[in-house]
């Protein structure tokens, strides 16, 4: 039995018409900031190693991957994600370039099993930026600042949503309790799904402490502004989580000098994240889409399976749920790109003074549209 | 102004759920449900109640077509959802066993154990775990009849008294998990409607306490 050349496979889709130009003007306005703050584009192979993404998005994420077998046996895969490659580059390829590293892309990924039903595409486009070589909040706010523009170009910015976190803060409680690397990745999803009752279930044979035991419930309850990271303080006392604390405070600070705090949010129960991420993550949300639409973090050790350690961190938008978005919301942005050009139909008996007048119209720069005799 | 959007589990946890919103301040008109209508608004008008089957409440919510829902435990267990779930409502209180009919024949006497469930997943994670090789048949009703008719070796269902299973010659020989209705959100309108979705947890939340309370600790 053969399947229908009809069919198409789930997760893949078309794009056209209407929702194409969106979505190639959603994608030119996004690199179109990148290049503003000096990103250059960068191309990463589509077929790689699946050992690199293995080492660069954790197992279980490059789990995810298509993956093949190359003619000596290796394993391949589609790339999963672009970062792990860029960081690759940075380490081996740019080794010997003055740092900062800036660059960005605008790039499909491929991914099965999607972590939520909602996630149902097998290709989505990645618009990110990496900024390699300077730590700090400076760099921080760099790439915080770029992600803001780029929802304010989009018309976005009014109805967006941007979560501020640590995972360092997670770390030093989960280093406390001394768990193993299974009970770690329990405590993280459930502190991410949010479950306080699971969770007070499985901390109550980890600890004897029920201050402790509340004090963690807490973090799936921790999210607001600034007061958020003095209440933090109050229940997390390891140094390795204030810390983190005081990093995102500073990080806060500069949040509310450039007046965006009305968008930011810190919420410390956003705990599921790449492996890769070592400090700063946050999310992007926009009103409309029910799933994220962006994420991003600092990732300063994943150099270091290139062989060269150094500070980095970047962000992704996902292209689709972008335009998905602008198109379903009316948004001013969306009516902008659908404007019609004005078009010169040229119609003619004579066929070759037809191109002739064709080739000089374009020349001058006009939209032109040849008819067809026979069309009409 | 409308708020949000809520999905409720259709049947037993509707009544549950909707009488635990009352407690908490969200009266929804009883003429109302007794329509047939699937989608009514509360009194205050802040909130809108969609009635649908429990398997796909956290599709409307993972889909951020409802903000919220209310829903069992051992419905998301199944579905591996990506919602949040921040609350444990503590109604339709029941728990997911395996039940067979030769309790007396351990599991690992079979080659092959044919389990008979409405919850695959979670079935085969339980067994999984175990390193029981098992064949699961996936019914969608009458889950009690497939070892008394010889269809499997043994079921895994919910439980709540355990009469049917009882009354069908069947005994549970293990509980997987306990599941009550839980509070559940959808990820983008956690941050973006924070709003209007802390309250509701608070109120909740409060009216969870208040009947914690007011039970009699032998239960």
């Amino acid at each position: 039995m053969s399947e229908p050349l009809s069919k198409i496979p789930s997760g893949m889709r078309y794009y056209f018409g209407q929702e194409a130009r969106l979505r190639r003007a959603v994608e030119d306005a996004v690199v179109s900031v990148f290049t503003g703050w000096s990103y250059e584009e960068i191309t990463t192979p589509s077929v790689d190693y699946y050992a690199l993404f293995e080492r660069g998005m954790g197992r279980e994420e490059a789990h995810r991957a298509v993956r093949f077998m190359d003619g000596d046996g290796r394993l391949l895969a589609l790339r999963p994600d672009m970062t792990s490659s860029v960081a690759r580059a940075a380490a081996t390829l740019f080794a010997e370039r003055p740092r900062p590293l800036r660059f960005c892309y605008a790039a499909p990924v491929f991914r099965q099993q999607p972590h939520s039903h909602a996630e149902w595409r097998r290709e989505s486009t990645q618009l990110g930026c990496e900024l390699i070589g300077p730590g700090g909040a400076a760099a921080d706010m760099e790439v915080l600042a770029i992600a803001v523009e780029v929802l304010a170009k989009l018309g976005l910015w009014q109805h967006c949503s941007i979560t501020l976190n640590s995972v360092e803060v997670f770390n030093g409680i989960a280093e406390g309790l001394a768990l193993d690397p299974a009970a770690r990745d329990e405590m993280r999803r459930l502190i991410d799904m949010r479950d306080a009752a699971e969770l007070g279930r499985f901390l109550t044979p980890r600890t004897s402490s029920a201050t402790e035991r509340a004090a963690f419930g807490r973090l799936t309850q921790l999210s607001g502004k600034r007061e958020t990271l003095h209440q933090a303080r109050r229940v997390i006392t390891n140094k390795r989580s204030t810390n983190a604390l005081d990093e995102l405070e500073q990080l806060w600070k500069m949040i509310e000098a450039l007046n965006l705090t009305d968008r930011f949010e810190i919420d410390l129960g956003d705990v599921l994240e790449l492996d890769y991420y070592t400090g700063l993550v946050f999310r992007i949300y926009i009103s409309g889409a029910g799933t994220r639409v962006g994420r991003g973090g600092r990732y300063d050790s994943l150099t270091a399976n290139f062989g060269r350690t150094e500070p980095a961190i970047g962000f992704v938008l996902d292209l689709e749920a972008l335009t998905d978005v602008l198109a379903k919301t009316d948004s001013a942005f969306a009516g902008e790109s659908n404007k019609p050009n004005e078009v010169v139909p040229l119609a003619c008996d004579d066929e070759a003074r037809l191109l002739v007048e064709a080739t000089e119209r374009r020349r001058r720069g006009e939209r032109i549209r040849i008819d067809f005799a026979s069309e009409s | 102004m409308l708020e949000l959007t809520i999905a409720v589990a259709k049947g037993r946890m509707q009544d549950q759920a909707l009488a635990l919103m009352e407690r908490a301040g969200i009266r929804v008109d009883e003429a109302a449900l007794a329509s047939r209508r699937l989608a009514v608004t509360d009194a205050s008008e802040r909130y809108r109640f969609v009635f649908v089957k429990p398997a796909d409440v956290p599709v409307y919510v993972e889909h951020g077509i409802a903000d919220c829902g209310v829903v069992g435990r051992d419905v998301l267990l199944e579905s591996g959802a990506d919602v949040l779930q921040p609350l444990d409502l503590g109604i339709s209180r029941c728990r997911i066993a395996v039940a067979t009919t030769h309790p007396e024949i351990p599991f690992s006497e079979f080659g092959m154990l044919r389990v008979a469930t409405k919850y695959p997943n979670i079935a085969a994670k339980h067994f999984g775990a175990l390193g029981i090789p098992v064949e699961i048949i996936e019914l969608s009703g009458s889950v009690e009849l497939a070892p008394v008719l010889g269809l499997a070796d043994c079921i895994v269902d919910l439980v709540e008294t355990g009469r049917t299973l009882a009354e069908n010659g069947l005994s549970i020989v293990e509980e997987i998990t306990e599941s009550t209705g839980r509070l559940v959100v959808n990820r983008a309108s956690y941050q973006l409607k924070a709003a209007s979705v802390a309250p509701l947890i608070a109120r909740l939340n409060e009216a969870v306490n208040e009947i914690a309370l007011e039970k009699p600790s032998s239960d």
